[in-house]
């Protein structure tokens, strides 16, 4: 946590990386945040220490304080409705999965337009702004391995090699079937995989769980061999442990956080320069460090070594709301 | 000849109760107005409480959207519960509560019976002992359990297979045992506290005469000392049988890895884990829920209709204890064993947990105080920690003050309209708190923005209150079922004011139950957690929101350092609260 801070601060007095003319027309925005005073942020972060250190980081750099509310992704998309059906606009911006802003559209009108962000310019494919939201980080997930339960000629290099019979019984998995990362990878992998590959995967008879960071413990401890899916940045921070992730060769799934101006935001140039902020190269720095791909260009590679693989890991999805109910219709098929 | 329980009972509850009734009508009768405004306020308070976030989900799962969203009325929600899928998912969760309530009340009992009426050495440490396992937050107990008896490598299994040499792993947590298994570590000692003290207010001349009448001890216990128990224990395992259908974590950590599945987490995934949230079908569900665990209510209302329970009269006696012998030290040793496996063994867990890098990895390498540093140096943790004590102690006082009144009124008057209140305040208690806790955000932030109750503390305090309310009403209800009306009525004809008499017969005799029902409402905020997260807001973090976000964090240990912390409160109001007791009862 503290190195984090370090590193956010160290970024902050790098500058940012507008160009000088940008930074004239950039400036009166500036200003008027600062006016408004603070910025109401409404997330689902929990309170990770990478996005405290991009808070912190803000907050240091424009002096402007930041009020974050935490809760959990439907909690968030409930409470922001319910406020705004009441007439009450408290949040400026809200940090949420593109499912989740797609969601929100189609059900009524609680996000604004995104007004003109000059980082989004700096957006690397295939991640790109719509006209309601922009992404600033995405949550990959790969195989979870426990070091002395799986010799490294078994290591598994694909998804497929989950199917092999050695593995039979000693998968553990988040849930599939209902909403949450097992479901999304099993989603993103029906497609990536082939028609075949769910159906095998259930053959092995993978044990679901439904609380993922003490499951990655579980696999530590040698209770199982594998889990599935185990998201990069949850890993970090279990240095020490027996346990490793492999990124499969087809790439990784991945679940893609957005950021989005709610709807009368009390104060709109804070929330246009946090979002502004959150896609500057030393915050996507501090989320790359926490072993999360970069959303913009020129960061992946200023990355530490330990977290190279993840920040240039390949990537595949996002999962697609269209095909939500069917798919957790199909893995409730598959998975009585 | 063996003593007629309902003659003796009658014996000494039907005078005094006439006499008493006579008094107080006679009060009551010069004083009708303060009886309708009592009766008004009462109504308006728990109808806010109660009744308006309830209607907000009634409204919910009888419309196609949540309120404030354009939509239609129609009855989708109860036709998806009412499926063959949905009804075999309640059945297995009644199943279950049955399962977990059963074995649940007779561990209860017994150790109610051997810490309140007999000569088991340490009797007053031990209390305060087994009943340290309902104040543990279960995710930790759970996070023990699944170390302690997974098939795997749990240390259970691995002493076993050393003992036996076998290969066998006879202990499997993730199973319909395990979830039972889970669910009792709260039930036992949450029941042992509803009853332990209608076990030592009782007289014991009710037993002595079936004694002398030459029933034998079992009989005695059997046909007296139980029968005088019901209300309290029917209360208690109701209370602890509807707790175990909306019981959420035990299920989800051990009940889904074995295919099991049970109405809340249904319930939780209809809301948490579907998009969009399908609020109509989980407020069906839980409407459905409460039409069923209301009629295990009026059946219990009306199995103890008719019934005086009075044991607590104006004559003098000293709790009885029975001498065991030798005896004492097998009861001692099971009370003992009842501590060590449901605290020692979890608790050992979290503790040594505490101390290490990773909870369940003990390397020396691995040993660190970082943990402690970062849970005492967190400005969050003490934010939260300051907003939920307080909270915890202004929301459990208040509570048990207003479920004080609202038993009272139940159990001590014959007002009309005490059932109404008695029913709204045992609403809550038969909503699942997922649910509940998205009546009170919808309730709450669509009131008047004239009334600044949304995004305050005010709004975690009243959703607290109102949870608490029927735990404090059934606490209260079954003290003041006990306490003979010739007490208060011996009060009166002194001379004493209606006030006099409250404070010095009526509240001085109920306060044992008054301050452990405070604890229990006490924890109960600490641990809330489905209103606060939709409720709180930047400023009004309490420590379960606190603790929700360092676990989503991956830091298990400082979870553990906190719920170490709720152990060391619980020990010292317990010692508080049983020092400054026992010479109160003891006087009595």
């Amino acid at each position: 946590m503290r190195m984090l801070l370090k590193a956010a601060i160290v970024a902050c007095l790098m500058g940012c990386a507008l160009p000088a003319r940008a930074q004239d027309s950039w400036q009166p925005v500036i200003d008027a945040a600062r006016k408004e005073g603070k910025l109401v942020i409404y997330d689902m972060a929990l309170g990770a220490p990478y996005f405290i250190a991009v808070l912190k980081s803000f907050e240091a750099k424009y002096g402007i304080p930041v009020e974050s509310l935490d809760l959990r992704a439907s909690e968030l998309a409930e409470r922001i409705r319910t406020e705004q059906s009441a007439g009450r606009y408290l949040g400026d911006v809200e940090m949420i999965t593109s499912t989740m802003i797609e969601e929100q559209r189609q059900n009524g009108d609680f996000i604004e337009k995104l007004p003109d962000i000059p980082n989004a310019r700096n957006l690397r494919p295939p991640f790109r702004a719509t006209e309601y939201s922009v992404p600033v980080f995405v949550q990959p997930m790969g195989i979870l391995i426990n070091t002395r339960l799986v010799k490294d000629a078994d290591i598994p290099v694909s998804w497929n090699d989950l199917t092999d019979p050695k593995w039979k019984g000693k998968i553990l998995s988040d849930d599939m079937r209902p909403l949450g990362s097992g479901n999304t990878m099993f989603a993103i992998l029906e497609h990536q995989m082939g028609a075949d590959f769910n159906p095998k995967l259930a053959e092995q008879k993978p044990v679901f769980s439904r609380d993922m960071r003490n499951d990655a413990r579980r696999v530590a401890r040698g209770e199982f061999a594998i889990y599935v899916p185990q998201i990069f940045a949850f890993t970090s921070d279990l240095k020490g442990l027996p346990v490793k992730v492999v990124v499969p060769k087809e790439g990784a799934p991945y679940a893609q956080m957005e950021l989005a101006v709610l709807k009368n935001a009390p104060h709109p140039n804070a929330a246009r320069l946090f979002i502004q902020h959150f896609l500057s190269p030393e915050s996507q720095l501090i989320y790359a460090n926490a072993w999360m791909p970069p959303v913009v260009a020129g960061v992946a590679e200023r990355a530490n070594p330990d977290a190279q693989p993840f920040a240039e890991a390949k990537l595949i999805g996002p999962a697609k709301l269209a095909e939500r109910s069917s798919m957790m219709a199909l893995a409730k098929k598959l998975y009585p | 000849m063996a003593l007629s329980v309902d003659d003796r009972v009658g014996e000494v509850g039907k005078a005094p109760v006439a006499a008493g009734l006579q008094v107080r009508l006679r009060r009551l009768q010069t004083g009708p107005t303060s009886r309708a405004t009592a009766l008004v306020v009462l109504v308006a308070v728990l109808g806010f409480l109660s009744v308006y976030p309830l209607s907000m989900l009634l409204y919910g799962s009888l419309h196609s959207t949540p309120p404030g969203m354009a939509g239609t009325f129609n009855l989708d929600g109860y036709q998806q519960v009412l499926t063959p899928e949905s009804l075999l998912t309640l059945l297995n969760t009644i199943g279950i509560s049955f399962a977990k309530t059963i074995p649940s009340v007779v561990l209860a009992v017994m150790l109610a019976w051997i810490l309140a009426r007999t000569d088991t050495p340490f009797r007053g440490t031990l209390e305060v002992l087994v009943t340290l396992p309902f104040f543990i937050p279960p995710i930790l107990t759970a996070m023990a359990w699944g170390m302690l008896g997974n098939p795997q490598v749990g240390l259970l299994n691995q002493l076993y297979q050393w003992i036996t040499g076998s290969t066998d792993s006879p202990i499997n947590v993730y199973s319909y045992g395990g979830v039972v298994w889970h669910m009792m570590q709260y039930s036992v000692p949450f029941l042992f506290l509803l009853i332990v003290d209608a076990f030592r207010a009782m007289d014991p001349s009710l037993e002595e005469a079936a004694r002398m009448c030459g029933a034998s001890r079992w009989r005695t216990f059997r046909t007296v000392t139980l029968q005088l128990m019901l209300p309290a224990l029917t209360s208690g395992a109701i209370l602890s049988f509807i707790r175990g259908i909306e019981n959420f974590e035990s299920p989800l950590f051990f009940g889904t890895p074995a295919g099991i599945r049970v109405i809340t987490t249904e319930i939780y995934d209809s809301i948490n884990q579907r998009s969009p949230p399908q609020y109509q079908y989980a407020t069906a569900a839980s409407f459905v829920i409460m039409a069923l665990l209301f009629l295990i209510v009026l059946l219990q209302w009306r199995l103890l209709r008719g019934r005086s329970f009075v044991t607590v009269s104006g004559k003098g006696y000293s709790p009885g204890v029975i001498k065991l012998g030798s005896w004492r030290w097998a009861t001692f040793s099971f009370c003992v064993l009842f501590f060590v496996v449901t605290v020692v063994l979890p608790l050992g867990q979290l503790l040594i947990g505490s101390f290490f890098k990773f909870f369940g990895f003990y390397e020396w390498d691995m040993l660190t105080l970082d943990h402690y540093r970062n849970v005492f140096g967190s400005s969050e943790f003490w934010r939260g920690f300051r907003n939920t004590m307080l909270l915890g102690l202004i929301g459990a006082t208040l509570t048990m003050v207003l479920g004080g009144a609202v038993a009272y009124i139940s159990v001590r008057t014959k007002w009309r309209g005490r059932s109404l209140i008695d029913a709204m305040a045992w609403l809550p208690w038969m909503m699942p708190g997922i649910v509940l806790g998205v009546g009170f955000l919808w309730g709450f932030a669509l009131l008047p923005h004239a009334i600044p109750i949304y995004g305050t503390i005010w709004a975690l305090l009243l959703a607290y209150i109102s949870l608490g309310t029927p735990l404090s009403v059934r606490v209260m209800s079954s003290a003041y079922a006990q306490l003979s009306y010739d007490l208060e009525e011996c009060s009166r004809v002194h001379g004493a004011s209606w006030l006099q008499t409250m404070w010095r017969i009526i509240i001085a005799l109920a306060w044992p139950s008054f301050a452990v029902g405070w604890v229990l409402v006490f924890f109960g905020i600490m641990r809330e957690l489905s209103a606060s997260v939709l409720l709180y807001s930047v400023g009004s973090e309490v420590l379960s929101v606190v603790l929700l976000k360092l676990w989503a964090n991956g830091n298990a240990e400082q979870v553990s350092v906190i719920g170490l912390m709720m152990m060391a409160l619980v020990i010292l109001f317990r010692w508080v609260q049983l020092r400054l007791l026992r010479p109160r009862v003891g006087a009595l």
